[in-house]
């Protein structure tokens, strides 16, 4: 009985197995999307016996965090772009006209 | 307070918001010359709607959302540019490279396409500047189509329905899209910590 259904539930883990490619696509996938329960039984069972998408789901959280830091850089003053003095001096120029013409 | 109307001084633009909305576009455009136009683009937009302009949001608020719609042009043309003339699209979407083509391991990583390090980056060795300038370098090594993609979704924030309807794409293709981005950024930032 029990042998019966520790086998069952072999059968039921393995019976579609999804590769690194499969498993690649998820985790970026889970990062805006919600996993329904197959997916991320197949997902976490790949992560489970795979320790390349193991690095690879580590990875793209981090990844996901640095984009966020580097976009939250730039929209504070502390960014340090700065519009090339030529250019401004060219932009002052043109907005002048524009409003001596009206 | 609310009542008194804000108004707009385009005389100050340049010194006021210049910068700021140069960062702003740089960061989405990934390239200096094309961010420049873009600014000067904004202002002469705005000097053109001036009338428009309601006192409802601060001047800054409104040069960015003109700003912003123009941005999103230059994804959409990038996008479109880049399919039709180059046909890269079959190209960066599929995984060939990056995965084992014949059994018996189809699927599984490629020898040194997959990560090394646990970790992308070494923690605390490299300052926050050096990190910031790898994520925008390689951003801009993105094939066009996936950087339009990528930024829209990650730095942008946009809602995914919104970046489909302006890419013209449906959501199996953006989720396909990220993933290569994310896959090519990895790899990207792990080369450049290697080096």
């Amino acid at each position: 009985m029990i042998r019966k259904m520790v086998h069952r539930m072999l059968v039921f883990m393995s019976r579609r197995m999804i590769s690194c490619d499969e498993a690649s696509y998820l985790v970026s996938y889970r990062s805006e999307n919600r996993l329904g329960i197959k997916m991320w039984w197949q997902l976490n069972m790949h992560l489970l016996t795979c320790h390349l998408c193991r690095k690879y789901a580590h990875q793209i959280a981090q990844l996901n965090s640095v984009v966020d830091q580097y976009r939250e850089s730039c929209s504070h003053e502390t960014c340090e772009h700065h519009l090339p003095e030529e250019t401004s001096a060219k932009m002052q120029q043109v907005i002048s006209k524009e409003l001596s013409a009206k | 307070m609310s009542e008194e109307k804000l108004i707009l001084e385009p005389q100050w633009w340049v010194e006021r918001y210049g910068d700021y909305l140069f960062n702003y576009a740089i960061v989405r455009v990934n390239d200096q010359e094309k961010a420049e136009d873009l600014v000067q683009e904004t202002f002469l937009a705005g000097l053109k709607a001036k009338d428009n302009f309601q006192g409802k949001s601060s001047e800054r608020t409104w040069l960015i959302s003109i700003l912003k719609r123009k941005i999103i042009d230059t994804y959409r043309k990038q996008y479109a540019s880049k399919e039709t003339s180059m046909g890269t699209y079959e190209q960066d979407i599929s995984d060939g490279d990056f995965y084992r083509d014949e059994d018996p391991f189809k699927g599984h990583w490629l020898e040194g396409k997959g990560p090394h390090s646990h970790s992308l980056m070494p923690d605390g060795e490299l300052e926050q500047k050096e990190l910031m300038k790898i994520i925008q370098w390689c951003i801009s090594h993105l094939p066009p189509n996936l950087a339009s993609a990528f930024v829209m979704k990650m730095i942008d924030e946009a809602e995914s329905d919104e970046v489909c309807k302006e890419l013209g794409i449906t959501p199996s293709n953006l989720w396909v899209m990220l993933h290569r981005a994310r896959l090519k950024m990895r790899q990207c930032i792990e080369n450049n910590w290697l080096k």
